[in-house]
C-alpha cells in the first residue's frame, strides 16, 4: 500500500522519532510504514488522519 | 486542573516497550523494565534451585512436602508469565507482529529439531546426548537460540 506519511512528515518538520512519539508507536513502525514494509492497522491508520487532519484515503492509497 | 493533566497524558503516551529495553547492549537498555519483566524469572529460577537442592539432601521427607517444595516454583513461573504478557501488550503492533513471527519460528522449530530427533533415534542413528529425545533444558535452550535468530529475521525484514 503506497501512503504519503513521509511528506506530511516533513510538512511538519518532524523527525520520525517525533511523529512515533506522538502516535504512540516506536520509530521502527514509522520506517516500516514509510518504507512500505508494514501496512498500518485501521486504528493507527485513523491516528495518523487524525493527527495530520487528512481523510485515511488521502493518506494511504491501495495499489491495485 | 483534570483536563490539562489528561491532556498531557494523552499528548505523551509511555514509550512503547522492545526487546532493547531489556538487552544490555542495545543502547535503549532501561534497568526498570529489564527488573520489572524479568525479576520473577529470577526469582522462579531461585526456587527451584533450592526445591531440586532440598529434594536431594532430604530424600525421607515425606511425599507431601516434596510435591509442595517441587511444586513452589511454579508460582513464580506464572507470575513471570504475566510479567511477560504485559510487556508484550505494552508492545506497539509491529513489535507485536515481530515477536509473534520470532515465537512461531522458535517453537515450531524445537518441535521440528524435537521431532528430527526422536526420528533418527528410532531408525537406530543415536546421538550424543540426546539418545533418549530433546529433554527440557535442551528444548528451551534450543527455542531460545531460535527466538534470537527469528527476532533478527523478522526485525530485518521491517527495517
Amino acid at each position: 500500500m503506497k501512503n504519503l506519511l513521509r511528506e506530511l512528515r516533513a510538512t511538519k518538520k518532524w523527525s520520525q522519532g517525533d511523529l512515533a512519539d506522538e502516535l504512540g508507536v516506536s520509530r521502527q513502525t514509522i520506517n516500516a510504514i514509510e518504507t512500505e514494509k508494514y501496512d498500518p492497522s485501521l486504528p493507527l491508520a485513523f491516528k495518523i488522519a487524525r493527527l495530520f487532519k487528512q481523510p485515511i484515503e488521502e493518506i494511504f492509497k491501495a495499489e491495485i | 486542573m483534570t483536563s490539562v493533566l489528561y491532556i498531557g497524558s494523552v499528548n505523551k503516551p509511555n514509550p512503547v516497550n522492545t526487546p532493547d529495553f531489556c538487552s544490555p547492549f542495545s543502547g535503549h537498555y532501561s534497568f526498570k523494565k529489564d527488573i520489572k519483566l524479568n525479576a520473577w524469572f529470577v526469582v522462579a529460577a531461585v526456587f527451584y534451585l533450592v526445591s531440586m537442592m532440598l529434594a536431594k539432601r532430604h530424600p525421607e521427607w515425606s511425599v507431601t512436602i516434596r510435591a509442595t517444595f517441587a511444586l513452589v516454583p511454579l508460582l513464580p513461573g506464572l507470575l513471570y508469565v504475566r510479567s511477560l504478557m504485559r510487556f508484550v501488550r505494552g508492545m506497539d503492533e509491529l513489535q507485536r507482529r515481530i515477536q509473534l513471527e520470532a515465537w512461531l519460528f522458535a517453537t515450531i522449530g524445537t518441535i521440528l529439531i524435537g521431532m528430527a530427533i526422536s526420528t533418527l533415534n528410532s531408525s537406530g542413528v543415536h546421538l550424543e546426548r540426546v539418545e533418549n529425545g530433546l529433554g527440557m533444558g535442551q528444548a528451551f535452550i534450543i527455542a531460545f537460540v531460535l527466538w534470537i535468530v527469528g527476532t533478527a529475521v523478522a526485525n530485518r525484514r521491517y527495517k
